[in-house]
């Protein structure tokens, strides 16, 4: 019962590889039904975003993604639940408004409440959940001689049965005012264009944070092979194209890394690192932006389209990466990763990394 | 028997023979084997003439008689056909048992004495040993999270379970298994002499709060008053 559980294969995280066509992206008008746009909005609260362009690709898209473009805001602020239910803000911003928040806190060990699309998500621990006196369903993995040391309790704060005076919004108050009194730190984001009037949110003195893109110049490097070739997609070869994909994830994931191991003039003694980039291509300059913050995939989803109808020739290449907040373990984060490779009939390679949980 | 081969006699005869002379071997052969008596069952029971039955009638009826005068508890098929403990619905009234309250109110205050305000033993062994019907007690912790806020007067105090009235005049029994319950006691009012300023409004001490483990509490009022309570590892907590 006090041990940890060792991960199983059954709980590690998994990588999905996906190879297919985009369609022709409006930008009044952004796709949400097909393949590579779905995962993009699925992801739940995102933490970082990347983009890997050429030389070729970079004055434009620096032009449209930073300069053009505000940064994204979110704040930070210090609240208890019960503010949160009650009063302004819950009029305004959780029942009219459409917001994002997420406490403090890591998932499988504190207690850590997240609020997306107007539902409320209690990750509670055994007492908090008894004293709390809510109905949730148990959380994590299943067994252990029927010991259940974590809930999850959730809320659809947006419906008609969420409003002061009815019985379940009033045991939610109720456990707000016992149990789960404790202010927390909160990121928070306004989703909204519009932010309300007498903002109900600077009673509780938030600090202001932008996630301002970050810009790596002119990494020398050589760039691998992008495009598997028709014999790699060959049902037959499938190690194959395991290997292709890999090598090619290995190498940007480097990138993103800003390693020094994919440096043209990197001279590491092979004794300590047999690295090598896949393929021989020609020596390029690639650029790099990333955001950093409190972001949302509607965000994510805007900048995915943004850089496609930006990239000045169908024949330069991107890659686009995005991370999640993690959920259980620190590392264990939920990641997207789309590369287009450069051809002219919109081919994407996308590489999906689940969490186990 | 008769249908026995000559061989199997003469083994018979043979193995005698070992023990015993010619003569004796014929005399035990034929008194202990061939006519030896074949003991029947005897018939079951015995057949009753009519005095032993009366008898037994007799010794019966004396026995139930015995048995009757004996006091017994109620069963629980009993008591709830007799409802001798149900509260009738005129009853079923907060107001009625707040002075209940009061009572049991000054009755704590009397059992812990000095001791209200300390932690420790001494206060847990006098409250683990009081009565509680007419605590008001709040349901704070339960495995079965629906029972979680329900707070009144305690009217009955059995073994497995209390008996609570609500504020909305609406009589819950709840478990006791895996609650947790909170009391809280006043403190005593301090008199008032016309020579000692009455006390600042800061000094006076506040209400103790007490919670009790329902798990660890489930015997019957009257079989607590005598108990040792000894630590036990909650397998809730």
């Amino acid at each position: 019962m006090l041990s940890f559980q060792a991960p199983s294969v059954y709980q590690a995280s998994k990588c999905y590889f996906t190879y297919g066509k985009m369609g022709h992206t409006d930008p009044r008008q952004p796709p949400s039904k097909s393949k590579p746009w779905t995962t993009v909005i699925g992801q739940d609260f995102v933490h970082r975003v990347d983009v890997i362009v050429p030389k070729e690709g970079y004055e434009a898209i620096w032009a449209a993604l930073v300069k053009d473009r505000d940064a994204p805001k979110f704040e930070k602020v210090v609240m208890s639940l019960q503010d949160v239910l009650s009063g302004y803000f819950f009029t305004e911003y959780i029942k009219k408004g459409n917001i994002m928040m997420l406490s403090e806190g890591r998932i499988g060990i504190d207690n850590v409440f997240c609020l997306k699309d107007g539902v409320l998500t209690m990750y509670l621990d055994k007492e908090t959940y008894e004293r709390a006196g809510l109905v949730g369903k148990p959380h994590g993995v299943k067994g252990a001689r029927g010991l259940k040391p974590r809930w999850v309790v959730e809320f659809a704060l947006k419906g008609d049965s969420m409003s002061p005076g009815k019985k379940g919004f009033g045991r939610l108050v109720a456990a707000s005012k016992n149990a789960l009194s404790a202010p927390v730190t909160w990121l928070f984001s306004n989703l909204s264009d519009t932010d309300p009037v007498p903002d109900p949110l600077l009673q509780h003195a938030p600090t202001n944070h932008f996630a301002a893109p970050e810009i790596s110049w002119k990494i020398e490097t050589t760039v691998p092979p992008l495009q598997p070739t028709a014999k790699l997609m060959d049902s037959h070869s499938r190690e194959d194209l395991e290997c292709f994909s890999t090598e090619l994830y290995e190498w940007l994931s480097l990138v993103r890394l800003e390693s020094p191991r994919i440096n043209h003039k990197d001279d590491i003694d092979p004794f300590l690192c047999r690295y090598r980039t896949p393929g021989s291509g020609d020596l390029t300059e690639i650029y790099k932006i990333s955001w950093q913050g409190y972001l949302s995939s509607k965000w994510c989803r805007d900048t995915l389209v943004h850089l496609m109808a930006n990239i000045p020739t169908k024949s330069s290449w991107f890659s686009f990466s995005t991370t999640s907040f993690s959920k259980a373990v620190a590392g264990d984060n939920a990641e997207c990763t789309i590369l287009r490779p450069p051809t002219s009939t919109g081919e994407y390679l996308m590489w999906e990394v689940k969490s186990h949980e | 028997m008769e249908t026995k081969g000559k061989k199997d006699q003469e083994i018979g005869a043979v193995l005698l023979a070992k023990a015993h002379s010619a003569d004796e071997v014929n005399r035990i052969f034929t008194e202990k084997v061939q006519q030896r008596p074949l003991y029947l069952t005897p018939n079951s029971p015995p057949p009753s003439d009519a005095r032993a039955a009366r008898r037994r009638a007799q010794a019966k009826k004396k026995e139930q008689r015995k048995k009757a005068l004996k006091p017994k508890p109620l069963s629980a098929t009993q008591r709830r056909k007799l409802g001798l403990y149900d509260v009738p619905r005129e009853g079923q009234k907060y107001a009625v048992f707040e002075p209940l309250h009061n009572l049991w109110v000054g009755y704590i205050q009397e059992v812990l004495g000095n001791e209200t305000y300390s932690s420790g033993d001494a206060p847990g062994a006098k409250l683990a040993s009081a009565d509680f019907h007419g605590a008001e007690v709040e349901v704070v912790r339960s495995g079965c999270v629906s029972r979680v806020g329900i707070k009144g007067i305690v009217i009955k105090d059995s073994k497995f379970a209390f008996e609570i009235i609500t504020r909305k005049n609406r009589v819950k029994l709840v478990p006791k298994e895996g609650t947790v319950f909170r009391l809280e006691i006043p403190a005593p009012k301090q008199p008032v002499s016309s020579q000692v300023a009455a006390p600042a409004k800061e000094e006076q001490p506040e209400s103790m709060v007490v919670e009790i483990h329902g798990e660890q509490f489930q015997f019957r009022s009257d079989d607590r008053a005598s108990r040792k309570f000894r630590t036990h590892f909650s397998k809730i907590l």
